[in-house]
């Protein structure tokens, strides 16, 4: 059961207004919005407690330069305080907060969690070098219109997750020809803000519940042959190779993503550097080696300490200056190594982080999940 | 001076006395441009087989890495090595040796009068192939190649400083110059033909016409960007990645400090800013990162143009520190690079100096 | 962080004194009881050159209307030489600031000694006059900073 928002002939609009009316009544301290930049040609998070300031803002950005779950990371990484926000994100953004909390990069008692039917973004750079066609685009992406998959940021052409969530409060508007959104609560703090609002959650959701279906539909058909194509791309220590061939070992991909929180990553670290000796050792093992070294150590190593929290956000895609899809690649390894485990990224549903928890008796065919792996190096590693 | 003349392209003698010093034993390892044939990919390369030359590209102009940067570390591990680095990439490298992240010991470094790299973005566009003939004829006239990294248009230090052998390919014909006595020692025994000669002066001048003309119009066009407003417009969409920092040359710190629990807030600090100004960017410290990064380096910035290339929403970087950069190396009559006994401009001082501040 | 909120115009000044010199200076003028202005935010740090220019910068951000810096006159530094780095550093900020075209007259510099109280408030007053004609800080407001 839901609450419902008219909307008039701006969904957008009509979310701001909501926002800056609970702003307004005191519900909140503060809200969390996208802002577009003085240039234009980006957005950028901003936390307001001023409630005039909510009208510049944009309930729905057509890019994400920022995981949001970065924003909320900045905010609350140091401890709880008594500001209380309410933050207004993508489905992929609040799923990458509640992993966040998980970690203890993001501590959600203050924080209330707002999300959206989202129907993609557009990718970073096309955005920027031209941002009118790249709003254009998101308008049509909003109101259900056909678009064209390869102007659309990749990963969300494969994204299954892009309505409801763990988020405390959920605005579905997919289905409903954009005359009212439904507000759906999915917590009691949800709960609260429909009450203090005094706005009855009694709308039956049948209508919105079978647009959402329809487009899961679409969308799991569309990731599994994204999987299909990627999975036989990257096969064996050659594919792999070959898919990052480009890499310039700049660690954008890291920086983007909203679960790498490490100040300083493992793989920049002393530990992980090589003695120069050792170094030129391999060099003449292999007959040579690339500068700078160990960009699959990095991928892989990344993938083993983060993937179980990935949220196929596809930051990393986004961010990498070589164009190499490291989110396809990424996100059909987290889909794997989440299912070894029965573990969702994202959910609120009590399952701890798998790496901190163990069970007495399981993975008793961990054995067989080992098949042959290519022995030695490789000069282009 | 003593050089050598090349009969060949450039790239395929250097292949060749690449080849000679790793298998007459003379050095332990070569760095440079490699491409791999199937794929078009390029990357820097460390080899110590000499039959991997056959993938050199010595003078590719792309720039995956600054070679200055990736020389570092292994400059230091007391095996001899030979590097093909740019003219930028060997500044950068010698004010990382100012900065006991590298060593000249045993080192034979060998640049040329360089033409500019391209952007990655036309690496990864496959775009390489019909660039690269047309960049290597033009080039050779002393004419600009089109498509290049701003700072390469602008750049007007394109004449190797300090290398052991440069090399200058002109319309007089390709030279490998020998400025040390180790580049003596490492090339006796190569065939080549000796004579003494220089780099052509007339090419050198046109070239340096060409780019000082396009710096002083990149450098114009960055007027806009100042002011507060203007810097927030320039720097406004930068989504803090600190891609810019890790790839340049110069920023050695394994642990930035703009990375450090020095730079996370407690709740307070939101409280007290929202109470402030009532709105903030989050995460903050967009424009104290770039103006403090400045502070911190740009008197060596060497203008290589690494920064801009990997900033995943194309800000203009390189040309914003090039152009700070020499204005803060400029009080001390500093050029970074030059001579690697020259000492960092914050490492000394004169008693008697700057009077007017303070 | 400094507000944008009051119509009054009262410059702060964040000021990074050092402990030898300078703050003691500051001292010395409160108990002759020369007037100072309540503008100047004392920081007291050991010396000037503990001061990293990123500081001074994140001063001006948060919105001080002016940033002082203060310390031993070269040659009379407690630690010998750190104020000739604390020289060069502010230099170079200074330097940025104009390249960039931000207000560098934001930034002051000031040799001042132990002893030297009624320069300390000689200064304070001087530069919070200059301040107060320049008008309230831009970053005040600044949201995307």
């Amino acid at each position: 059961m839901a609450a419902v928002l008219p909307v008039g002939s701006d969904l957008s609009g009509a979310m701001n207004r909501f926002l800056k009316t609970i702003l307004e009544k005191d519900i909140v301290d503060a809200v969390l919005m996208p802002m577009k930049v003085p240039s234009g040609d980006s957005f950028a998070w901003i936390i307001m407690s001023d409630s005039s300031i909510v009208d510049d803002a944009e309930a729905m950005a057509p890019v994400m330069p920022v995981q949001g779950a970065r924003a909320l990371r900045s905010l609350t990484r140091k401890g709880e305080g008594s500001i209380r926000v309410l933050a207004l994100m993508r489905p992929c953004e609040i799923r990458a907060a509640i992993e966040l909390s998980k970690l203890g990069q993001v501590k959600t008692e203050n924080l209330i969690l707002a999300a959206y039917d989202c129907p993609g973004a557009v990718p970073m750079d096309s955005f920027v070098s031209d941002p009118s066609s790249g709003e254009d685009l998101f308008r049509k992406m909003l109101a259900g219109e056909d678009v064209s998959a390869g102007e659309v940021k990749p990963s969300c052409t494969s994204c299954v997750e892009f309505s409801m969530t763990d988020a405390d409060l959920h605005f579905g508007h997919f289905g409903l020809g954009g005359t009212e959104v439904l507000l759906i609560p999915g917590s009691p703090k949800g709960m609260e803000i429909l009450e203090a609002l005094e706005l009855p959650a009694d709308r039956e959701t049948s209508i919105w519940d079978e647009a959402v279906r329809k487009r899961r539909e679409k969308q799991v058909a569309s990731r599994d042959a994204a999987f299909e194509e990627t999975g036989e791309n990257i096969r064996g220590v050659q594919g792999m190779l070959n898919v990052f061939a480009d890499c310039i070992s700049c660690r954008n991909c890291r920086a983007a993503c909203p679960i790498c929180y490490c100040r300083l990553c493992h793989f920049e670290s002393e530990t992980a550097k090589q003695d120069p000796n050792s170094r030129l050792d391999s060099a003449v093992t292999r007959g040579g080696i690339s500068l700078p070294a160990d960009r699959m150590l990095f991928h892989t190593g990344r993938m083993t300490h983060m993937s179980l929290s990935c949220v196929s956000c596809g930051q990393c895609s986004d961010a990498c200056p070589a164009d190499i899809p490291v989110a396809q690649v990424f996100s059909f390894v987290a889909d794997r190594t989440q299912k070894a485990f029965e573990y969702s990224a994202g959910r609120n549903d009590g399952d701890p982080l798998p790496l901190r928890s163990f069970m007495k008796s399981e993975l008793s065919g961990i054995h067989e999940m080992v098949s042959d792996a290519e022995p030695g190096g490789h000069a282009h590693e | 001076m003593n050089s050598i003349v090349m009969k060949q392209d450039a790239s395929t003698a250097i292949r060749e006395l690449l080849a000679y010093l790793l298998s007459s034993g003379r050095v332990d390892a070569v760095l440079t441009m490699r491409q791999v044939p199937e794929t078009g990919s390029c990357d820097l390369g460390l080899i110590t087989d000499p039959s991997g030359m056959v993938e050199a590209e010595p003078f590719l102009p792309v720039m995956t890495a600054n070679a200055g940067q990736a020389l570092s570390s292994i400059s230091m591990s007391g095996k001899r090595i030979a590097a093909v680095l740019k003219p930028c990439e060997l500044r950068g490298f010698t004010e990382r040796v100012k900065r006991e992240q590298g060593s000249f010991d045993n080192l034979l470094t060998i640049s040329s009068i360089c033409g500019g790299v391209f952007p990655l973005e036309k690496v990864i566009s496959g775009d390489l192939e019909k660039l690269v003939p047309r960049y290597i004829e033009k080039t050779a006239r002393a004419e600009a190649p089109r498509g290049l990294r701003e700072t390469c248009k602008a750049c007007e230090e394109f004449v190797p400083m300090n290398a052991d052998i440069s090399v200058s390919v002109t319309e007089h014909g390709s030279l490998m110059h020998l400025h040390s006595d180790r580049a003596e020692e490492y090339t006796e025994g190569f065939e080549g033909e000796r004579i003494e000669a220089r780099a052509d002066q007339s090419h050198i001048d046109r070239m340096m016409k060409s780019r000082s003309a396009a710096k002083g119009k990149l450098f114009q066009s960055l007027e806009k960007s100042s002011g507060l407003d203007g810097l927030v417009d320039l720097f406004g969409k930068c989504v803090g990645c600190h891609g810019c920092s890790r790839v340049c040359p110069i920023c050695y710190c394994q642990h930035c400090d703009f990375e450090s629990i020095n730079f996370d807030y407690n709740q307070p600090y939101f409280q007290e800013s929202l109470e402030a100004r009532g709105a903030l960017r989050l995460p903050p410290d967009t424009i104290l990162f770039q103006l403090g990064r400045l502070t911190h380096m740009s008197f060596s910035c060497v203008g290589c143009g690494m920064c801009s290339d990997v900033c995943p929403v194309s800000i203009p970087v390189a040309g914003i520190f090039k152009k700070t950069g020499e204005r803060t190396a400029g009080l001390f009559d500093y050029v970074p690079g030059r001579d690697s006994e020259e000492p960092i401009p914050v490492m000394v001082f004169k008693e008697e100096e700057l009077g007017d501040i303070g | 962080m400094i507000s944008d909120k009051h119509d009054d115009f009262t410059p702060r000044i964040t000021s990074f004194l050092c402990k030898w010199c300078s703050y003691t200076g500051a001292d010395l003028a409160g108990t002759n009881r020369l007037q100072y202005p309540t503008s100047i935010i004392p920081i007291q740090v050991m010396c000037s050159s503990r001061v990293d220019p990123v500081f001074l910068i994140k001063a001006f951000l948060s919105g001080s209307d002016g940033v002082l810096m203060g310390g031993c006159h070269p040659g009379d530094c407690h630690y010998e030489t750190g104020n000739y780095h604390t020289r060069r550093r502010f230099a170079i900020l200074k330097e940025i600031f104009d390249s960039l075209g931000l207000e560098s007259d934001r930034l002051k510099l000031s040799w001042i000694s132990a002893s030297e109280g009624p320069k300390f408030a000689q200064v304070s007053n001087e530069y919070t006059e200059q301040i107060r004609k320049m008008g309230k800080n831009p970053t005040r407001k600044s949201v995307f900073l």
